[in-house]
């Protein structure tokens, strides 16, 4: 049966991607799905998009009513195009809410064609995506005023030997384009980290100055024309080995606030985001990275009263839209777990062989 | 050195590991063993189907031929390259 195509927000099929939950590193999917499913209003469904038969999202039912594989990101936009008219063709998605770097350029090359499918989106141009890449990041903040950590691009092995002709002096941070950070101690570390990023994403791998403080993260969404939306702050308390948080606490901080909307009033940035900085002991407040979607801690919006997924939805289906944000709760702290889902052999299967927790895709016919 | 097709089989079928295979129609297949899941193809799913109910891999290879249209002598390599392969992937 044909789904009658939803301009109501509480009724949108909403697709989401970034659904593993590797305990290291969990992508941001099933967050965005636990807020949107928490929403009082919201009675639509929502579809895991993943990448990896383990991927957690896709056998969750109390977060997405089914689940698909799609193309790794390095497969291109046509075939990522492909398997979604397929998934389309059954499920009828209103929205699409990517959640990984990797896959932004992606999304961003094929919104034309999702839009005329009926698929929306609230997503960056690829102009803001690369103005706040980690290699442009320096220039951004710039333009912005903001105090950002001095940063490298390295595509040579011979710049460990010698970091000091570039004005580096170990340790500092080695990260990959897209994703993973070391802090490289030596030499012999920084080799080790250098082809351990270039075999898994490729170059530039980019070498930035080790600035010690604390972390404050800020997530919000912005809207296109300057400014954000919903802020919603939070310092980590606890961090895995690959930098990730753990545990938090939300803060209000006005530096962070302060250097959040100056960035945003050059980039002008639409969609979701994410902004890590460290906030050094004299207080000056380092940028770090601006991440293109809601980080993996996005629950902790609901708990502070400012439901980001679910306001995202609501800007997608009126752009005018009031959203009322109260002020956010301080001092509401987040912790992290693990927990086992156990998956039948022929749902494991339903995947590995159709790529979906449902019975084999069929093109649709009316 | 590497096991040849028949080494394999007859040690797979020793060790009773062809026996244990969970092989659904689909093609999905899941050794208890190790844990390890894996999938074939149509020809694939034809040939481990057979091998085990315990057949012999040049009765395979003629009903292979007939079923698929192909010369006998194409059908026994092909058993024999899937056969050296299954016996690398169930040590």
């Amino acid at each position: 049966m044909i789904k009658k195509r939803s301009t109501e927000w509480r009724n949108y099929t909403v697709a989401v991607t970034g659904i593993n939950a590797r305990a290291d590193n969990p992508g941001p999917g099933l967050a965005v799905a636990r807020s949107i499913k928490e929403s009082k209003e919201f009675t639509g469904r929502t579809i895991g998009l993943g990448y990896d038969v383990l991927d957690a999202g896709l056998y969750k039912k109390e977060s997405y009513d089914s689940g698909y594989l799609i193309p790794y990101p390095a497969s291109g936009e046509q075939a990522l195009l492909e398997r979604l008219e397929e998934i389309n063709a059954l499920e009828k998605i209103d929205v699409i809410i990517p959640c990984l770097d990797s896959e932004m350029t992606n999304f961003i090359r094929i919104r034309q064609e999702l839009k005329e499918m009926g698929i929306k989106m609230f997503i960056p141009t690829r102009q803001n995506l690369l103005m706040r890449e980690k290699n442009g990041l320096p220039a951004l903040c710039k333009q912005a005023n903001v105090a950002t950590p001095k940063t490298k691009l390295v595509t040579d092995a011979r710049f460990f030997e010698d970091p000091k002709d570039s004005g580096f002096k170990y340790p500092f941070i080695l990260k990959g384009n897209f994703y993973d950070a070391h802090v490289v101690y030596n030499k012999h570390d920084a080799l080790l980290a250098f082809n351990k990023l270039v075999n898994s994403w490729g170059y530039p791998v980019l070498a930035q100055k080790l600035i010690k403080g604390d972390e404050y993260n800020l997530t919000a969404i912005g809207d296109g024309a300057g400014s954000m939306l919903g802020e919603v702050m939070m310092r980590k308390r606890a961090i895995t080995e690959k930098g990730k948080a753990w545990a938090g606490v939300t803060i209000s901080d006005p530096d962070t606030k302060m250097a959040a909307t100056a960035i945003m009033e050059e980039l002008k940035w639409r969609g979701p985001f994410e902004l890590e900085a460290i906030k050094e002991e004299d207080g000056t407040l380092n940028i770090i990275e601006f991440n293109p979607r809601f980080p993996s801690w996005i629950y902790t919006s609901v708990g502070v009263g400012r439901n980001l997924p679910e306001a995202l939805l609501k800007i997608v289906s009126d752009p005018d839209s009031k959203l009322n944000f109260p002020a956010p709760v301080f001092g509401l702290l987040f912790v992290r777990y693990a927990e086992e889902l156990l998956i039948d052999m022929k749902e494991f299967e339903s995947v590995f062989v159709n790529g979906s927790t449902n019975k084999p895709i069929k093109k649709y016919t009316a | 050195m590497e096991e040849t097709a028949t080494q394999a089989l007859h040690r797979l079928k020793r060790q009773g590991r062809l026996a244990q295979l969970a092989l659904s129609e689909t093609g999905f297949g899941f050794d208890p063993q190790s844990g390890q899941s894996f999938s074939v193809n149509g020809t694939g799913l034809f040939t481990l189907n057979r091998l085990i109910s315990g057949d012999e891999t040049n009765a395979i290879a003629v009903d292979m031929s007939k079923q698929y249209d192909v010369e006998p002598s194409l059908a026994e390599s092909a058993i024999e390259v899937f056969v050296r392969q299954l016996g690398r992937y169930l040590q």
